[in-house]
């Protein structure tokens, strides 16, 4: 399967009467995207606001944060926004240097507050500290629950990440960025030396139920889902979206799959690439069992994988559930190597790991989202006007709560060391 | 231009401030204008480095009885001094001696912002206690080398008080502290995934990023009478907790467990009771708390004389993000009122 991004770089993101990419100008039509937005009765109230790096401001309630993109053959995040149909195919427009990033009103909590600096020392943690910010505010219609509150949001990010994509229809991109993978066991002679590998991405955390709009994978809530082979090109084209309860996680991130990225880069190379597993986090022993043994059956015996790269979501349950399948694998001859996150709650070595199974041994870690970190005084808070006069000021937080600096499938290079 | 001194603070307990043996342990906090007992060889080890402007005294006994209360008034002692450096010790083998110098160290730092550093014997329980918070500089058991260990003292020490990186554990010379810090790798965690894994395929030798835990194993002991005649308690770390939650006890990492009883309650109301654990899907315990902790079916084989008597507490905290340590000290706590209530096993339920 032949996937083609389509890259057009920006460097400016201005307010103008239409929405148009002029060079490397990216010119929104704020009325036009807001109208757009509006359509959703379960909202009441839509503000859009600019954020640029270096400006001295902070970006406060994130919810998540969506990359621009349009396809040209295909439905867009299908099952979601668009209708239920294969991604990862054809070519799809992708924007550089901007994002959309979704606010959440309902969260009141500023100790908790997921945030994005666009200036001073946090902003080089988190990539979203570089990129230019769309960011949509809205708040819910009266009546309206939770759930379909944060389905709304999500829904008019989207909207808006397609939009601002489908800029780039008229202009010629500035690289082509061809995705393509082989059936898997189609390997040429000359590379069946390689060593297959395979990657298991954990996709959800059942530690909370999904709502019945909480589309995670092709619109699916992935209630009960099994483990599912998907080709590693429908990740990075909108087929898998994060939930609504996304600690360290962003959608964008999944967008950019790095895990994917890093195998694709060494395909051909250092090893072969035998696909992808896609699987959750269960609540109940016995689906946590059936989901390790048939995980491993999948990249032992269906993809013939010789090693497996894993990563989870969410919180500890899910790190142990991604350690089972791992130990599952490492029983049935597959070598594996694990992202996990420093588990510990007081700092101390002893709590960053939930497990200790025999062969899960090769740990690659993300860092501590309790430790804690200073938000230094900015000058504008968006996204959180009633709270603007505490989130202004320099205040404690901790790198979970920075949006972008910690992201559990490997996006960025924060790492908690041992001393 | 020459360095300013810094002024230096020592600690020692009676005996190596010479004010008596163990019929001196008694003895309240003191304070000694400039370096008494072995606080001389800290002034030796600094030589023109710094100041030995006081030695703070206290007795072993005072110590260790008084706990918190005296580490409050040591600390109180010692900010009048307006010291830039703490040095307590070393305290080689002596308990007590350890454990106070762990504590005062690990307070001036935390409520002066002052550096702190003391030293003892790998088996003073004051290093596993103190590690994690002070620098305690590995020493031998006994003072025979009184200097040569102060020196070592002193010298991590000196680069505390001047805020001078800190090396690794051993060649420095102090306990692992255990502690993580988040740092910027050179490479995202994907790549570095990437490229372990390649190192594991290819048998090439590779460091995980993430020790792994010594949980120790805990054998589970037999039952030395028939169930017919024993005492069952049940116990979970699931979040069962009365209407109100009455204990507080945290929706995560918690510091708290209750204690509940089920005196005449063939089972649990669900109106009665409630659940606040953020690490899973509560609903179905809540609809039922049953699922949780089974005093409906354990009534039933109390009844049926299948077991001897079900024990009227249940004991729930909620297990998520727990400090090993905490889950530690409430397993024992708990044990420990088990015990003295005369029960013979748990089902302990987890989620």
């Amino acid at each position: 399967m032949r996937l083609e991004l389509r890259w057009s770089g920006v460097d400016q993101l201005v307010a103008a009467p239409a929405t148009r990419l002029a060079g490397r100008r990216l010119e929104v039509d704020l009325d036009a995207l807001r109208t757009l937005a509006s359509a959703d009765p379960r909202l009441d109230g839509i503000r859009l606001d600019l954020a640029h790096p270096g400006e001295r401001c902070r970006i406060g309630r994130v919810f998540d944060v969506v990359a621009p993109r349009a396809r040209l053959d295909g439905e867009d995040f299908p099952g979601v926004l668009g209708g239920v149909a294969r991604a990862g195919h054809g070519r799809t427009l992708a924007l550089a240097g901007v994002a959309v990033v979704a606010t959440d009103q309902q969260t009141d909590n500023a100790g908790t507050l997921a945030v994005i600096d666009m200036a001073g020392p946090n902003a080089a943690l988190s990539v979203f500290g570089s990129t230019h910010n769309l960011v949509l505010s809205a708040w819910p219609a009266p009546g309206v629950e939770r759930p379909d509150y944060l389905a709304a949001v999500r829904l008019a990010a989207l909207k808006a990440a397609v939009h601002l994509a489908r800029a780039a229809r008229e202009t010629e991109p500035d690289r082509v960025e061809v995705l393509e993978l082989p059936p898997s066991p189609r390997v040429p002679a000359g590379l069946a030396h390689l060593p297959r590998v395979a990657y298991v991405f954990q996709i959800h955390s059942h530690q909370r139920p999904t709502g019945v709009d909480e589309g995670i994978l092709y619109g699916d809530p992935v209630r009960r889902m099994l483990p599912t082979v998907v080709h590693p090109n429908e990740v990075l084209d909108g087929a898998v979206l994060r939930g609504f309860m996304g600690r360290s996680c962003t959608t964008w991130a999944t967008q950019h799959h790095p895990v994917i990225r890093a195998l694709y880069a060494q395909h051909g190379r250092t090893l072969w690439f035998a696909g992808v597993v896609v699987t959750v986090a269960h609540a109940t022993e016995p689906e946590r069992v059936r989901s390790a043994f048939l995980t491993a059956a999948l990249v032992a015996h269906t993809l013939g994988a010789d090693g497996a790269v894993f990563t989870k979501i969410g919180g500890g349950a899910p790190h142990v559930d991604m350690a089972q399948a791992a130990a599952r694998c490492e029983a049935l001859g597959v070598k594996t190597a694990l992202v996990v996150e420093d588990m510990s709650t007081d700092g101390s070595a002893e709590g960053m790991l939930l497990f200790d199974f025999p062969g899960v041994d090769a740990l690659v870690n993300v860092g501590s989202s309790q430790e804690p970190l200073t938000l230094p005084a900015m000058e504008r808070v968006i996204g959180a006007d009633d709270l603007a006069s505490r989130l202004g000021g320099e205040s404690r937080a901790t790198y979970g709560t920075l949006c972008g600096a910690i992201e559990q499938i490997g996006a960025t290079r924060v790492m908690a060391e041992v001393r | 231009m020459a360095a300013r001194t810094l002024r230096v603070v020592c600690y020692v307990n009676q005996f190596f401030g010479q004010l008596g043996g163990e019929e001196q342990a008694g003895l309240g906090p003191q304070v000694v204008d400039g370096a008494v007992g072995a606080a001389r060889a800290v002034q030796q080890a600094l030589g023109e480095a710094g100041t030995v402007v006081a030695t703070v005294i206290c007795g072993d006994n005072h110590a260790a009885e008084q706990g918190e209360r005296a580490v409050t008034e040591l600390v109180t002692l010692v900010a009048a001094i307006r010291p830039d450096l703490v040095i307590a010790g070393p305290a080689f083998l002596a308990g007590r001696y350890g454990v106070a110098c762990g504590a005062l160290c690990a307070a001036v730092q935390a409520k002066l912002g002052v550096p702190a550093v003391t030293g003892m014997h790998v088996e003073n329980p004051g290093v596993e206690l103190y590690r994690r918070h002070v620098h305690v500089v590995q020493t031998g058991g006994e003072a025979a080398r009184m200097l040569e260990e102060v020196k070592r003292l002193v010298a991590l020490g000196l680069k505390l008080a001047r805020g001078e990186s800190i090396g690794a554990p051993a060649p420095e010379g102090y306990f692992p502290r255990g502690v993580t810090r988040n740092v910027v790798a050179g490479a995202t965690a994907a790549d570095r995934a990437v490229a372990m894994l390649l190192d594991k395929l290819a048998a090439r030798p590779f460091t995980s990023e993430v020790p792994r835990p010594a949980f120790p194993r805990v054998p589970a002991p037999r039952l030395v009478k028939t169930l017919e005649g024993a005492t069952i308690a049940l116990v979970t770390d699931g979040g069962l907790v009365p209407r109100g939650n009455p204990d507080g006890i945290e929706a995560l990492n918690a510091t708290r467990y209750g204690a509940y009883s089920i005196e005449g309650k063939a089972g649990l109301e669900a109106a009665q009771y409630d659940n606040p654990h953020r690490g899973y899907d509560t609903s179905w315990v809540k609809q039922d708390p049953h699922r949780l902790v089974p005093v409906d079916v354990a009534r039933e084989l109390e009844q049926r004389g299948a077991i001897g008597k079900l024990h009227e507490t249940v004991y729930s905290t909620v297990g998520v993000a727990t400090t090993l340590a905490h889950s530690a000290r409430m397993g024992r706590e708990i044990a420990e009122q088990l015990r003295a209530a005369g029960v013979d096993a748990v089902i302990l339920t987890s989620t």
